[in-house]
């Protein structure tokens, strides 16, 4: 970032090789702005792809997972377990599935097969968890990416007194370690809330709220972080003297100066996300009430020897939409990044 | 007597236990290799007042060794004091390791059953003619563990501080002492009422007897005899609670090396017990490791591994989804053992007050689904019920409240609930949240009361906090608001005496339907005094009497424990008396 101004920085972020300015395709590029620019380079980058469309299956799944549940013929419905589990002791399948697998071929009504002790359909669970999944990652990337930001902004342009206790706030909360506070504030919760109707309502609010409160801090430091060395800048001088509120600056000057380090932030914090609210969900202290990745690999492991499909379908999702959210965040900040040369 | 394994047949946390009888006659017999479904405990417990020491020897045995068991999401006891122990797991080791009561169990090889012996005591205990005086003449050779003889003096004091309700409020005497002994009313205890003297327990030095005075009669004076609680306790200060329970003076074949509440319990060889004080104890292994609270899945791949360290392994516990396996490869191994224990539903008698929906809520329990789904094995270690007193106590009645067992059955549940115009009748209960056996067992249950035309608003508790805790506190804020709950109960010896009115008087602690009625009280008063041969009938008919005039307590099944042994346990069997393995007769084979 050592250009002057901001038009020549976003001009440098082009690694294509120079063409003869007369050309039409030397007059495209003049246009480009630095998302175009990082978009190209994302396209051209065939992992980047391949994870897009991953991520992309997910979200579909997420949305329609409705559609998609009606679609199998499964629901989260609670049977009555005896009705599909075998509840003969003298059988030798005693507590696993009358039908599908591991002792039976392949049901084609419940097609990931039934979950030990509940009866629920693996599949359903599989489709409505990527759903809590991507509900609650996007949700506290969503908040704490836009409480980063603000406190970022506000600590960097500001300066001074304000500044300090924004930064003491910052690393006091970096302190504080995440698993332990979330072990402490879930019993809290149930103690509060336990007795209210929307108990379940308030477990995925409280969850986005634990994974927000401990996922803003880094946001707010590499913003503050960019916006000191912003801020000095000529363009934000010149609008300075020309009289521009300091809400229009910060907004409509620095932010759009600061889209790649959002960008790249953001990609990194929902595969984080999506693995800390299924780590949550397997310690227990997760979403309980429905349908969660997490839960059904802490319910699996025990049936590992004798029913791996069961852990199967859960671990391969979370894997699965994790190391793409990640392969992708890095793609993008590939993208981003002037220095990369590919 | 309580059970601290997370259960989840009414998705609780705990369950008051004891000891139950075992034994069979005939083909029904208490324990047994597993895989033939419900056992049956036995009728009464044999006694043998005239049993010699030294035990005789297993068959086989040798010396040496060290055994290891795994208590799986068992914490076990908190602590170690004698008087305060009541629960299966505490009391099934300490009586048989480490602490002497008056009496004691031993099984019988032949029968399988378990027979009530003399302990501390030469005999079973002399009572006087209408059971209010009961005298017990104690032994000369019975040492603690740094040699000291055990003095009359320090078994009345052990016994004396039982009727402490306030220094150990989980203990048995709070039931027993304070119910039986004489004046036991007016006295709190030897801590609480410091200095007050209590004179019905008496010690005569020169005869080496101590004499108990009842309030009441008290047949079952030799039963009670053989909790640890009515064993001896150092005199002064030594003694005094907490301090004590954390390491207790042992008086057994082995003593306390280590103990670590929720983790682990080392005992090893008391050199100062010899066999030939004690009629039915052995002392063949080196080393007991008690593990509580472990994983039941790890439990279960160690002990099907057969790996060196398992071979000499003990698990208390064998979860649903590898039944078939441990039948297949443990075979003889695998002990099933019945103890006499019911649990039941409690709906709340000052709220739910119409017959109709207390049986409508019996026919929209799913039974097996709920035990399905608590890992229990249907038809194994969880049958149906009709009772209050579980299978094997004398005098149980086969009452049938409806005619016929009691199944799930929506439609008639529905009927009945049209019939009590009480249609989406709300029901309000408790569970813990954080297991997922715990979880899934709610979810039946949910079903089940919604097909059946009920509304449920459930209450979630953290697993950590005890149900108990919620049901038995009136000030607790979810108590309030609950009109089901539930107790899991297991006779403390076969007789309806520890059964019903633990369950049912007015005010008793694990009374949590707040069941009260006048003429019941009295009843449960009156049985204890008649002649010895007609009150386990009159228990049976007073069972059958509540459940069809009020119905306050919905039995929702009968159960069983599994036990695996690894394959270098000698003599794998299990105590029927207390529903734990068999700890006096085991031995490793070389």
């Amino acid at each position: 970032m050592s250009q002057p101004t901001a038009p020549e920085t976003l001009g440098t972020l082009t690694d294509e090789t120079p063409v003869d300015p007369n050309s039409k395709r030397a007059q495209e590029v003049t246009g480009k702005s630095p998302l175009q620019i990082a978009f190209g380079r994302l396209r051209r980058d065939k992992i980047a792809v391949v994870c897009a469309l991953v991520v992309l299956f997910f979200i579909l799944v997420a949305v329609f997972a409705d559609l998609i549940a009606k679609a199998f013929g499964v629901d989260l419905e609670t049977v009555s377990s005896c009705e599909v589990l075998e509840c003969n002791f003298a059988s030798s399948g005693v507590g696993y599935p009358k039908t599908g697998p591991p002792y039976h071929g392949f049901d084609p009504s419940h097609p990931l097969g039934i979950a030990p002790r509940t009866g629920a359909d693996n599949l359903a669970h599989w489709i409505y968890g990527c759903r809590t999944s991507l509900i609650i990652a996007g949700a506290a990337t969503l908040f704490a990416s836009v409480v980063g930001i603000v406190v970022g902004l506000v600590a960097g342009f500001v300066g001074g007194v304000v500044d300090k206790v924004l930064s003491f706030i910052i690393d006091f909360f970096l302190t504080i370690p995440f698993l332990l506070a979330a072990l402490i504030i879930a019993p809290i919760i149930i103690d509060r809330f336990g007795t209210s109707d929307s108990y379940e309502t308030i477990q995925i609010l409280s969850l986005i709220g634990i994974l927000s409160m401990f996922g803003w801090m880094t946001v707010a430091r590499l913003i503050r972080g960019e916006v000191l060395s912003l801020r000095e800048r000529e363009f934000v001088h010149a609008a300075r003297v020309l009289g521009m509120p300091t809400h229009r600056i910060l907004f409509r000057e620095l932010l759009p100066n600061l889209m790649a380090p959002i960008v790249i932030s953001i990609s990194l914090m929902l595969p984080a996300f999506v693995a800390a609210e299924a780590g949550l969900a397997f310690l227990g202290i997760g979403v309980t009430g429905s349908a969660s990745w997490g839960q059904t690999i802490a319910n699996a492991v025990p049936y590992w020897s004798n029913y791996s499909l069961y852990l199967w379908a859960p671990m391969v999702g979370v894997v699965a939409l994790v190391l793409s959210l990640n392969l992708l965040g890095d793609a993008v900040r590939d993208a981003f990044d002037p220095k990369t040369r590919r | 007597m309580r059970r601290t394994k997370a259960i989840a047949t009414l998705a609780t946390s705990a369950v008051l236990v004891s000891l139950a009888a075992c034994g069979g006659d005939g083909t029904e017999t208490g324990e047994g290799a597993a895989g033939d479904g419900f056992k049956g405990a036995a009728e009464t417990i044999a006694k043998d007042a005239e049993r010699q020491a030294p035990a005789a020897d297993v068959e086989g045995a040798t010396e040496g060794g060290t055994v290891t068991v795994y208590l799986p999401d068992d914490p076990g006891p908190e602590d170690l004091d004698p008087t305060n122990g009541w629960s299966v797991t505490g009391n099934s080791i300490q009586q048989a390791l480490t602490h002497r009561a008056l009496t004691q169990y031993s099984r019988d090889d032949e029968t399988g059953e378990m027979v009530l012996v003399p302990d501390l005591a030469v005999d079973l205990g002399t009572p006087n003619e209408d059971f209010t005086e009961w005298t017990f003449t104690l032994r000369e050779d019975a040492t603690w563990e740094d040699g000291k003889p055990i003095t009359a003096e320090e078994v009345a004091w052990g016994i004396q501080r039982s009727l402490d309700s306030e220094a150990f409020p989980s203990g048995p005497g709070t039931e027993y002492s304070v119910h039986f002994f004489a004046g036991a009313e007016d006295y709190k205890g030897p801590y609480t009422d410091k200095g007050k003297k209590y004179d019905a327990i008496t010690f005569d030095e020169a005869a080496n007897s101590v004499t108990i005075k009842m309030e009441t009669p008290f047949p079952d004076m030799d039963y009670w005899g053989a909790f640890m609680a009515m064993g001896p306790a150092p005199l002064g200060k030594v003694s005094d609670p907490p301090e004590y329970g954390r390491n207790p003076l042992s008086n057994g074949p082995y003593k306390v090396e280590s103990f670590r509440p929720s983790e682990e319990l080392v005992l090893v060889k008391n050199d100062a017990w010899t066999p030939e004080s004690d009629p039915a104890r052995h002392q063949y292994v080196d080393k007991w490791v008690f593990k509580f609270a472990a994983d039941p899945t790890q439990t279960d791949e160690l002990m099907l591994s057969d790996n060196t360290e398992s071979q000499t392994s003990i698990s208390a516990a064998v979860t649903s989804e590898n039944y078939s396996k441990f039948t297949s490869t443990l075979g003889e191994r695998l002990v099933q053992q019945s103890s006499q224990c019911t649990s039941f539903w409690a709906p709340d008698y000052t709220k739910i007050t119409d017959l109709n929906v207390r049986k409508a809520l019996a026919y929209a329990y799913p039974y097996e689904s709920v035990w399905q789904a608590s890992g229990e094995v249907p038809g194994v270690t969880r049958v149906p019920a009709n009772s209050v007193m579980p299978p094997g106590m004398a005098g149980k009645s086969d009452y049938q409240v409806d005619g016929e067992q009691i199944t799930f059955n929506p439609e008639k549940a529905k009927e009945l609930l049209a019939e009590a115009g009480a249609e989406g009748y709300e029901i309000h209960m408790a569970y813990a949240t954080g297991s997922p056996t715990t979880e899934a067992a709610q979810k039946q249950i949910e079903k089940g009361l919604t097909d059946s035309g009920f509304k449920v608003k459930s209450y979630p508790v953290p697993i950590e906090t005890s149900l108990y805790v919620i049901w038995t506190d009136p000030n607790n804020k979810i108590n309030k608001k609950l009109n089901l709950r539930g107790v899991n109960w297991c006779s403390d010896w076969p007789s309806g005496l520890t059964m019903i009115p633990s369950l049912l008087r007015t005010d008793a602690t694990y009374n949590t339907a707040f069941f009260s009625e006048e003429s019941m009280d009295a009843r449960m008063k009156e049985i204890p005094t008649l002649p010895q041969d007609e009150q386990a009938a009159a228990w049976g008919e007073l069972d059958e009497q509540i459940a069809t005039e009020y119905y306050p307590l919905i039995p929702t099944a009968f159960r069983n424990d599994l036990f695996a042994f690894g394959s270098k346990i000698g003599n794998p069997t299990g105590d029927g008396a207390l529903g734990a393995p068999n700890y006096k007769d085991l031995y490793v084979t070389q």
